[in-house]
């Protein structure tokens, strides 16, 4: 039960203010969520170098550098290169070379340590608390760049933990997020499906599902709004929920419509919400013409076109 | 003309502002809405509000006489149970426009989201653009006018009114048909259209309810009565319990209808006992006036709280499944006794309000019944969401029951077979939760407590929701909850009993740290005061009492209510058996139930070793069965003492 936002620049300049744009617009729904807040911000990396986020618990009994030092020490295993490291909050974040399957590699991290992202141009922060309080632990207003995804969660069936926030990372899948409203009611019998072709799941959380759904299909060749296509027909249940790839942002929403949504869009920007109150957010003081997506539709944007 | 910048106010004390500016009658502008959330809500003055721009879910909710005047777009719940007055959106309205509105009229110049007026009752809700899927769902009456076209499924499931479809009319929803216009209907919508300035197009579609399902034919058969403590579950296989549910869908060839609760055998609070010997309780004349009893429910996030004498309440029962004159009795017996009553769905009588010291004021899914005028003169608020004889079930009150009177107070045609939806047209989620409390704080001043009445389900989920939407308590009810009417399919075997609902509940709220952040009153099969004890012991700051105040109150268990000719004037709208009943007797009789309850509670408690009901807890209990050891966590102990002793007491 939850808020969710998304936004697309369309310039070709890559230096918008996405995270702050995207922590007005979840300030502005936060009462949709007020246990966790998360975003999935985009930049392109031009030297194709993957950005990789990891949770280090605080909570844990071990020392940090511990476990950090195990991370690194995996990732040379894997035949990665360091490039850059930085702690962020409770977040280890390192920029590597990499040139094997990112999917292994996702798999062999995610069995070491707690992968939040994986990505050339995605990076995901996610903690409890307000949009504000990310902000201040992640200085996520710092970020810049295309486009982005924002979360706030109010947790009904799942733990309060910053693993079950979202956006959640297509698990083995670089530079693909989703942020989802609603419940997916034949989570098991998908997951299950999926599971039996060897795709992992890092969380009993059902939103995880259309992450790993989508990506599947965008390996596969399958174009995303053709993915979100099938989505309307294979998921059950109360759903809307917007996915971002690298050059991509594209939402769908169930038949029922019984998850809010509405967006706004010009020659600058497209912007998508839960409610209108976060789009005004990025506009204050103008009454804007917003579009609400029928039921049972999807749509994308592309950074390219 | 006085404008409130949303710029620089919050919408809380813009509606403060507002409310006194109506009583002033002056008009007042508001500027920068970006569509925030609830302007205008419970504005009660015949004065002219002007939004410069969009505003967000519920505007103009909960208001009589207004007019209000929204420059762009709205989001859900525009008008949300409006009783007169009119909204103009100039642009587009999210989902549920014209929810519950009891007599306004409500126009939309852009397009309209899905199940506009649902559950409406009366008025006038127009669309100049397209409307989405199911126009017109469950309403019970007033008119729907759609210029462009009607979405899919228009007219779900209405029990009366009318809707007008100039454009396409896309699909009928279930029970719903087309019919033929008369020219003055045709004139009496240009007439509406000319006073908004719509142009007129030139045909419309009518469409009306077809009246083809969920009629109430043959109401059920009286049967044979068999006692309500035969349990169908005894030891004897074809017991009488069972041969009288046979005989009984011998005749009806599908599921049976009936009152009262559960008539299994389920693990319950005499399946727990006390671990003291209680033999010298209730030897202490002066015990009452030695143990604090006093309770306050509802103002843990500030609103004024419920004062109770002790920690005891009525449970919700309606005037509807229950006559006037027995909601009446309660009222009186509640007040008697300085605890609350409860209106339980459909509305609130003059004589309750006025007889009942204390009354909390019930939100169900059909919003019958409900309106702001009501919500001011409670003392508390409750959004039912479930209850524990049918979880996740909505109602039916057959034609007969339904009376002039209570007709008008629900706002709808008398002498309809009423059905009540199980779900709320505005909460399909924990997010939209939060929203709709808050509507309801905003509409009475932030000064009374808001409930949820939950039938115990998925109590660990549920209860924390409860706790992160805001409530101030939680009506936690479990399977053992009776009911007027419903499937005893259902009453006996869907839901989770009591005593394991309070167990879970407290451990939910342990689990988030929010134990101290929201308050818990138990009910379901409580039957005395020994009953609420064990319940206060397990973490409820109060218990509520339904069947067992009404036995007190005359009922004579005979398990008849769904037939509506309750021959002691309980169970009936029937005013030939209503006149039996006799409120003032009924109403001493109820009052001194409850004073046993209070003497019981009062003289447990002493000979547990307090002088307070708020020292009782978890350790004074032990489990005399091995299954309530295991659901309660409790020492299975059922050789300590005189096990009748250890239950209640030598002398209670």
């Amino acid at each position: 039960m939850c808020g969710i936002a998304g936004v697309m620049y369309r310039g070709s300049d890559k230096d918008f203010g996405t995270g702050e744009a995207l922590i007005r617009m979840l300030d502005g729904c936060q009462h949709r969520g007020p246990d966790s807040t998360g975003f999935a911000l985009y930049s392109p990396e031009a030297s194709g170098r993957l950005k990789l986020r990891f949770f280090i618990d605080p909570e844990s009994e071990s020392d940090d550098e511990v476990a950090i030092d195990a991370i690194r020490q995996r990732l040379i295993e894997l035949g990665a290169a360091i490039e850059e490291e930085a702690r962020a909050g409770d977040n280890y974040r390192v920029t590597i070379r990499y040139d094997g399957d990112i999917q292994k590699l996702s798999y062999e991290m995610e069995h070491a340590a707690k992968v939040i992202s994986i990505g050339t141009s995605l990076e995901i922060v996610k903690d409890v608390g307000t949009a504000h309080d990310v902000d201040d632990r992640y200085h996520v207003n710092e970020f810049h760049g295309t486009h982005g995804l924002g979360h706030v969660r109010l947790a009904t069936e799942s733990d309060v933990k910053p693993e079950a926030s979202h956006p959640f990372w297509a698990t083995g899948f670089a530079d693909i997020a989703i942020v989802h409203n609603g419940q997916i009611t034949n989570y098991w019998k998908m997951r299950r499906r999926l599971e039996q072709q060897d795709f992992e799941f890092s969380t009993d959380n059902d939103s995880e599902l259309i992450a790993v759904y989508l990506a599947d299909k965008l390996a596969q060749g399958v174009k995303l709004q053709d993915a979100l296509s099938t989505s309307i027909d294979d998921l059950d249940g109360t759903f809307s929920f917007l996915v971002s790839t690298g050059d991509e942002i594209g939402y769908a929403k169930d038949r029922l419509a019984a998850k809010p949504m509405i967006m706004y869009e010009d020659d600058e920007l497209v912007a998508i919400a839960s409610e209108e109150v976060s789009l005004n957010r990025l506009f204050p003081g103008r009454a804007l013409n917003t579009r609400e997506p029928a039921p049972g539709t999807y749509a994308t944007w592309s950074r390219s076109t | 003309m006085v404008a409130l910048d949303l710029a620089t106010l919050s919408v809380r004390d813009a509606n403060a502002q507002l409310r006194t500016l109506g009583e002033a009658g002056e008009d007042v502008e508001i500027l920068n809405p970006d569509a925030r959330h609830h302007i205008g809500v419970g504005l009660t003055a015949p004065i002219n509000v002007t939004v410069q721009g969009s505003a967000g879910y519920f505007c103009a909710g909960l208001t009589d006489q207004a007019q209000f005047n929204v420059s762009h777009n709205v989001g859900w719940g525009v008008g949300d149970n409006m009783y007169s007055g009119s909204v103009v959106v100039g642009g587009n309205a999210g989902a549920i426009p014209g929810v519950a509105i009891r007599g306004a009229e409500i126009v939309i110049k852009g397009n309209m989201g899905s199940r506009a007026g649902q559950v409406m009752k009366a008025g006038t809700l127009c669309c100049a653009g397209n409307a989405n899927f199911m126009a017109g769902y469950m309403m019970y009456g007033g008119t729907i006018i759609i210029l462009g076209d009607s979405g899919e499924r228009v007219g779900e499931d209405m029990s009366s009114g009318e809707i007008f479809v100039a454009g396409k009319v896309e699909d009928l929803g279930s029970d719903a048909m087309l019919t033929d216009l008369d020219q003055k209907e045709i004139e009496g919508i240009h007439a509406f259209l000319d006073r908004y300035g719509i142009k007129a197009p030139k045909g419309f579609s009518k469409i009306i309810n077809a009246g083809k399902k969920l009629r109430y034919g043959t109401p059920e058969t009286p049967m044979r009565s068999i006692p309500f403590n035969a349990f169908s579950g005894d030891s004897v296989y074809w017991n009488p319990k069972i041969q009288e549910d046979i005989a009984i869908k011998a005749q009806s060839g599908r599921y049976r209808i009936r009152g009262y609760g559960g008539a299994r055998p389920l693990p319950h609070l005499s399946d727990i006992g006390f671990r003291k010997d209680l033999a010298g309780a209730g030897t202490d004349r002066d015990v009452i006036e030695k143990i604090h009893m006093a309770t306050e429910i509802g103002g843990i996030n500030g609103a004024r709280p419920l004062k109770l004498s002790m920690p005891v309440m009525i449970a919700p029962m309606s005037y509807g499944a229950l006559s006037r004159s027995t909601k009446y009795a309660i009222a009186m017996g509640s007040a008697m006794s300085g605890i609350a009553e409860n209106t339980g769905e459909g509305g609130m009588s003059d004589a309750q309000r006025d007889a009942a010291g204390q009354l909390i004021f019930q939100c169900l899914g059909g919003r019958l019944g409900w309106n702001i005028h009501d919500m001011r003169r409670a003392d508390a608020l409750e959004i039912y969401i479930s209850q524990g004889a049918k979880p996740g079930l909505g109602g039916q009150l057959m034609a007969k029951k339904v009376t002039a009177e209570l007709a008008e107070i629900r706002g709808i045609p008398p002498g309809i077979d009423l059905r009540s939806p199980s779900r709320h047209p505005d909460i399909l989620g924990a997010d939209d939760l939060v929203i709709k409390v808050e509507e309801f704080r905003e509409a009475t001043g932030y000064e009374l407590p808001v409930s949820v009445k939950l039938g115990a389900g998925r109590i660990r989920d549920d209860i924390k929701i409860a706790s992160k939407d805001g409530f101030d308590f939680v009506e936690l009810d479990g399977m053992q909850g009776s009911t007027g009417a419903g499937s005893a399919e259902v009453i006996d075997n869907v839901g989770i009993p009591t005593l394991p609902a309070i167990i879970e509940a407290i451990e939910a709220l342990e689990e988030i740290g929010a134990r101290d952040k929201i308050q818990l009153v138990l009910m379901g099969g409580l039957r005395d005061g020994v009953d609420a004890v064990k319940g206060l012991c397990l973490g409820a700051d109060a218990v509520a009492f339904g069947t067992s105040v009404i036995i007190a109150g005359g009922c004579i268990s005979c398990m008849q209510c769904h037939v509506g000719q309750c021959v002691t004037g309980i169970a009936t709208q029937d005013p030939e058996h209503e006149k039996r009943y006799q409120p003032k007797v009924e109403a001493s009789n109820i009052h001194r139930f409850l004073e046993s309850v209070r003497w019981q509670i009062a003289a447990i408690t002493q000979a547990l070793g307090y002088d307070d009901v708020r020292g009782l807890n978890r350790d004074d209990l032990v489990a005399l069965t091995p299954e309530a050891a295991d659901i309660t966590g409790l020492p299975y102990e059922p050789l300590v003492g005189d096990a009748s002793v250890q239950q209640v007491g030598s002398h209670l």
